[in-house]
């Protein structure tokens, strides 16, 4: 009984976690895609460069919702496992 | 379907060298999987290094003149001008991590692991990485500047200065952790969804029975795995070096601000 709960904890905990992370990588996605729009719209030669660095940090950006996806499997696995 | 992995991601089989101890067992897989990324790095670099022209460049060594003038172009501008044996760490942590990620493209099964999914390689090198960095700030600031680069908002008064110092030392401890875990993340993300995907899909065509699921899910496979390997592996093998190159940057701090107020003071003086 008990590792029930605390697997449906670990699930609803690691929803919440991955949910949380979504939201906060399309904000962080989208402002980074804003940002370039805007500066190839002042300045159209500039879009290589620019695209570069969008690249760059929507890969930084991404890491922490990766990070969240590779922790929360762990957490999950080791609560399923751990918890008799 | 083969793509299915027989274990969880996560766990690693392991050699034990002396019982008990968990400090001395050994990842097999990514004792493996890195073994055979070095070898292939080592040998692209020596055939690059051997077949060296000064003439006309072959294809190889062009790609590799390129990348290396990158990295040396961005060490100059974010760290110094002296700072050269900075380029070949740089480079090579991520030419390493660029070959560890897209031998992952290759269906590999248990025995060899993508080498990044593991959290000991890449904390060995974020480790490696930070302790040089640590080096180069004494060298560089002599020990007096190093200590006083934790008080790090230099233009403040000196409360404020000493109360910034916990934030300042958390901030150095914190920077090994990230760059191991933004490496390890995405890898092992990676993994994850190839394991969830073909999880995925076998139940759903042993529910079904029907082999349009298990050509559709391979289809999936691909792409994700297409877009993992080739797109994040890349991107973050390039983040990892270049966070390297701005930590040695970081080192810095302190000096350019000393030298631009005596060079102001200078000035003015004159």
């Amino acid at each position: 009984m008990n590792h029930a709960i605390a697997v449906a904890g670990a699930l609803i905990g690691a929803g919440f976690a991955l949910g949380g992370g979504a939201i906060g990588a399309a904000i962080g996605d989208g402002l980074a895609g804003n940002a370039t729009i805007s500066g190839v719209a002042r300045q159209p030669e500039a879009q290589g460069r620019l695209q570069t660095i969008m690249f760059l940090i929507i890969g930084l950006v991404e890491a922490m919702y990766f990070i969240n996806l590779a922790l929360g499997f762990y957490f999950i696995t080791s609560v399923a496992n751990g918890v008799k | 379907m083969t793509v299915l992995l027989d274990e969880t991601p996560g766990t690693h089989p392991t050699i034990n060298l002396c019982s008990g101890s968990s400090f001395c067992m050994l990842n097999r897989d990514t004792l493996l999987s890195s073994a055979i990324a070095m070898l292939i790095t080592l040998v692209i670099g020596l055939a690059v290094a051997y077949r060296l022209r000064t003439g006309p460049p072959g294809k190889l060594q062009m790609v590799f003149e390129l990348l290396l003038s990158y990295v040396r172009n961005m060490v100059r501008d974010t760290v110094a001008e002296d700072a050269a044996f900075i380029v070949p760490i740089a480079a090579t942590i991520g030419f390493f991590i660029l070959v560890a990620n897209w031998i992952d493209f290759f269906p590999l099964q248990q025995p060899v692991e993508p080498a990044n999914a593991d959290l000991n390689l890449t904390a060995a090198m974020a480790l490696v990485v930070i302790l040089v960095v640590q080096w180069y700030s004494v060298h560089v600031l002599g020990w007096r500047g190093y200590l006083h680069r934790f008080t790090k908002p230099f233009e403040m008064n000196l409360f404020v200065r000493t109360v910034f110092v916990p934030l300042n030392v958390i901030e150095e401890l914190v920077k090994p952790v990230t760059l191991s875990l933004r490496l390890f993340g995405n890898i092992f993300a990676g993994v994850v969804m190839v394991f969830l995907l073909g999880q995925l899909f076998a139940t759903g065509s042993a529910l079904l029975s029907h082999a349009a699921f298990g050509t559709f899910g391979l289809i999936l496979l691909v792409v994700w795995k297409a877009f993992d390997v080739f797109f994040v592996g890349s991107i973050q093998a390039f983040i990892f070096m270049l966070l390297t190159i701005i930590y040695f940057g970081m080192a810095r701090e302190g000096l350019e601000e000393e030298g631009h107020g005596k060079a102001a003071v200078a000035h003015a003086e004159a």
